[in-house]
């Protein structure tokens, strides 16, 4: 695999990065590597630091200790036209019509105002925006602002793409025509960080993510080797009658019933066919799964697992 | 720099494109004019024909009066700035004179009716007695003005004085002679020549200046203020941010707004000038209305950079501010160094080169009006002139690094107006 290879520079890397205002510590020694052309999840709950990390690596604010480096060499004006950014708190011009505002984005970013202008033209046509392209943007709809925002990022063609919960607010096609642009960009070498609350999303998406809660990484690395290494087996059933088997400790260690099927996690050591068998015994099982821990479960039991 | 171009250009054209920038430049010329003219306009509808009678016992000197009083609107101007617009005012103001031979008490009685119920506008008791004692009676149903009273002791003195001269057989050239008003007319020394710029002129080039700096201060600094608030509350500027630099988005945004006000300021000042067109034609001495080259340069570059001072100030109270609401309140900031400078005006065209003012006019925020008031009545030496351009400019690039740094820190900080030690704060974040 590329991963052990040296030649490969990371595109991101943060060592020991520390921010803090007045007396808040919203990150706290943070490190972790972007490889390039993959889709990298920066995971939290709210106030995690998400946002204030994301700052960091794209030069808006400076941290307080530690460094950035952008493809081996340390964060610097220089880079600013490499990177693309979709801010949380999504932010554009009201009054402006939707070409001219993004080909003032991509100008910024040092394109011309023709090839900004095609540029535009082809990705309004994939997001299903040509016909509003005239219009100013206080008249789209929210999805339809964010889209705009979205291809604003996008469009100088940037290495780094950072997306600060791109999913929000989007109906699910237009997510879905989202999520196809994030794995094709990533397909086409670009490197693409995805912060976002939503487990599931990143669980989809991403082969390597930093999970982090109050400003410290909790869990890095290669998504299914998290998986394989963290949180316990669980079990969906489907069942209809005697419910009793959900109680034997022996083999459960708690249930949590989601009105169609029951999630069951396993006591540690207990085995899923010996599930299977009592659950046959007791009721008329209609579906038996052994489920990989989600991400959700396991950044829950990270979270709330106190440390020290 | 293409960035700090790229933001000039879309805060220009954004807002030169508006219907209401459109409407306002056009309209604002006319509705200016309306209420320059309708109160002069009002003011002299009721002097038309004023019917007034003088009373005196000698038909001849009562003649004498009214010829006088008809024929005196002609002549006398002491103010050359004002002097085309007060004849034209003057001019319409007319007199019907009649001539009463008979100053008894009965008399006095049926012309005080005749004032009340508004037969007469007044009447002018000129009896022998009250001409001995130099002292005659103007009636009228509302008092005089100073101005109109003191017109009438002047023409009414000459007259009596010709009376009294002819009476006594000196002939109507020789009193003539005699009676030849004087006027004293100020001259300036500068450079060694003289100038009839009166001083007058003067003043109103001062408050002219005085006008334009604070109409576009109060017009457009705070479209800056807005502008700068509108970034921070649509959260575009952490898109700008990662582009752009805080100082390149600042230098952008107060020289696109800046420019947008000079553009609406030209096109006010070209109609003007071809509205005024046809007056100024009719301006017997055109030499009254030229102002000097270096004025005009003076005026220029003090402008100039009044106005970036005062929008980057404005700019700094939009950094640190929230809502408009709260920049309004801080608007004291701006306007205390601009009514400084408005009451220090007469000192400073009194005693242009007192070491009192000297200094004044290198405060950076009092220098816009000050030096230029000082250019204007007394060319100052050089060096104080470039001390003063030197100290504006460094305050300008000063206090927009300063509020560059406030806006980028200002970014994390939504929803609360920070303290004085909590911006000192933010400027040790943004140190980088």
């Amino acid at each position: 695999m590329a991963e052990q290879n040296p030649a490969v520079v990371d595109t991101v890397e943060l060592a020991n990065v520390r921010k803090c205002y007045d007396d808040f510590v919203a990150v706290d020694d943070l490190s972790f590597r972007i490889k390039p052309a993959t889709i990298y999840g920066l995971l939290g709950p709210n106030g995690a630091g998400k946002t204030s990390t994301l700052r960091m690596m794209i030069g808006i604010t400076v941290p307080d200790s530690g460094r950035v480096l952008i493809l081996g060499e340390p964060l610097s004006r220089a880079h600013t036209n490499r990177f693309g950014y979709l801010p949380e708190e999504r932010g554009l011009y009201k009054k402006m019509k939707v070409l001219p505002h993004l080909v003032l984005l991509a100008q910024l970013k040092g394109l011309t105002s023709a090839e900004a202008s095609k540029r535009a033209h082809a990705w309004c046509e994939r997001f299903e925006l040509t016909a509003w392209m005239d219009k100013k943007v206080e008249e789209l709809s929210k999805g339809m602002q964010q889209k705009v925002q979205f291809i604003g990022a996008i469009l100088h063609d940037p290495e780094l793409i950072v997306m600060d919960e791109p999913f929000s607010g989007l109906d699910p096609a237009s997510a879905l025509a989202l999520k196809d642009a994030l794995l094709e960009l990533a397909k086409n070498g670009k490197t693409i960080l995805l912060s976002t609350h939503r487990m599931d999303q990143a669980e989809r998406l991403c082969q390597s993510i930093c999970l982090i809660n109050h400003g410290r990484a909790v869990l890095e690395g290669d998504l299914d080797r998290i998986k394989a290494t963290s949180g316990h087996c669980s079990v969906q059933i489907k069942y209809d009658g005697d419910a009793s088997f959900l109680r034997e400790s022996k083999l459960v260690q708690s249930s949590n019933d989601y009105g169609n099927y029951v999630e069951v996690r396993l006591a540690p050591g207990a085995d899923t066919q010996e599930l299977l068998r009592l659950a046959c015994s007791k009721a008329r099982v209609d579906r038996f799964e052994v489920m990989q821990p989600s991400l959700e479960e396991i950044f829950i039991e990270a979270v709330s697992k106190p440390h020290a | 720099m293409r960035n700090i171009w790229l933001i000039i250009k879309r805060e220009y054209l954004e807002r030169v494109r508006t219907t209401s920038f459109v409407v306002l430049t056009l309209l604002a010329p006319a509705i200016m004019t309306v209420v320059m003219i309708l109160p002069a306009k009002l003011a002299t509808m009721g002097e038309k024909t004023q019917h007034i009678v003088v009373v005196t016992s000698t038909p001849q000197f009562g003649e004498m009066v009214r010829e006088q009083l008809s024929s005196a609107d002609a002549e006398d101007d002491d103010t050359p700035a004002s002097g085309a617009h007060a004849a034209k005012q003057k001019a319409v103001k007319q007199y019907v004179i009649d001539v009463d031979p008979n100053p008894t008490e009965a008399e006095r009685a049926v012309l005080r009716d005749k004032v009340d119920s508004k037969a007469i506008d007044g009447y002018l008791w000129l009896s022998d007695d009250a001409i001995a004692a130099g002292k005659v009676t103007w009636a009228s149903r509302n008092m005089a003005g100073f101005t109109d009273r003191s017109r009438l002791s002047q023409e009414l003195s000459r007259t009596i004085a010709y009376a009294r001269l002819s009476k006594s057989g000196v002939t109507a050239d020789q009193a003539g002679l005699l009676l030849q008003p004087i006027k004293v007319q100020a001259v300036r020394i500068e450079h060694g020549q003289e100038t009839k710029d009166s001083s007058g002129k003067k003043f109103m080039e001062v408050v002219v200046m005085v006008m334009l700096i604070y109409v576009a201060v109060l017009l457009y600094g705070i479209s800056v203020m807005r502008s700068v608030l509108e970034e921070k509350n649509s959260r575009v500027l952490e898109v700008l941010l990662s582009s752009a630099t805080s100082t390149e988005l600042m230098i952008g945004k107060i020289f696109g707004v800046g420019a947008v006000g000079l553009t609406q300021i030209i096109v006010w000042v070209v109609m003007a000038g071809v509205f005024a067109m046809p007056a100024l034609a009719m301006q017997p001495d055109l030499s009254q209305l030229i102002v000097p080259p270096g004025v005009l340069v003076a005026f220029a570059v003090f402008f100039l950079l009044g106005y970036l001072l005062f929008s980057t100030l404005y700019a700094a109270i939009g950094a640190i501010t929230t809502t408009e609401q709260e920049g309004q309140q801080l608007q004291f900031v701006v306007v205390i160094p601009l009514v400084l400078s408005v009451f220090m005006l007469s000192t400073v065209m009194q005693a242009p080169d007192s070491p009192t003012v000297v200094w004044l006019s290198m405060v950076p925020f009092l220098a816009p009006v000050v030096m230029y008031a000082r250019i204007v009545i007394q060319t100052p030496p050089l060096w104080q002139i470039a001390l003063s351009v030197f100290l504006l400019i460094a305050t300008i690039a000063g206090l927009l690094l300063l509020c560059s740094r406030i806006y980028r820190v200002g970014i994390l900080i939504y929803g609360k107006r920070p303290n004085l030690p909590e911006i000192l704060k933010w400027l040790k974040y943004a140190k980088s």
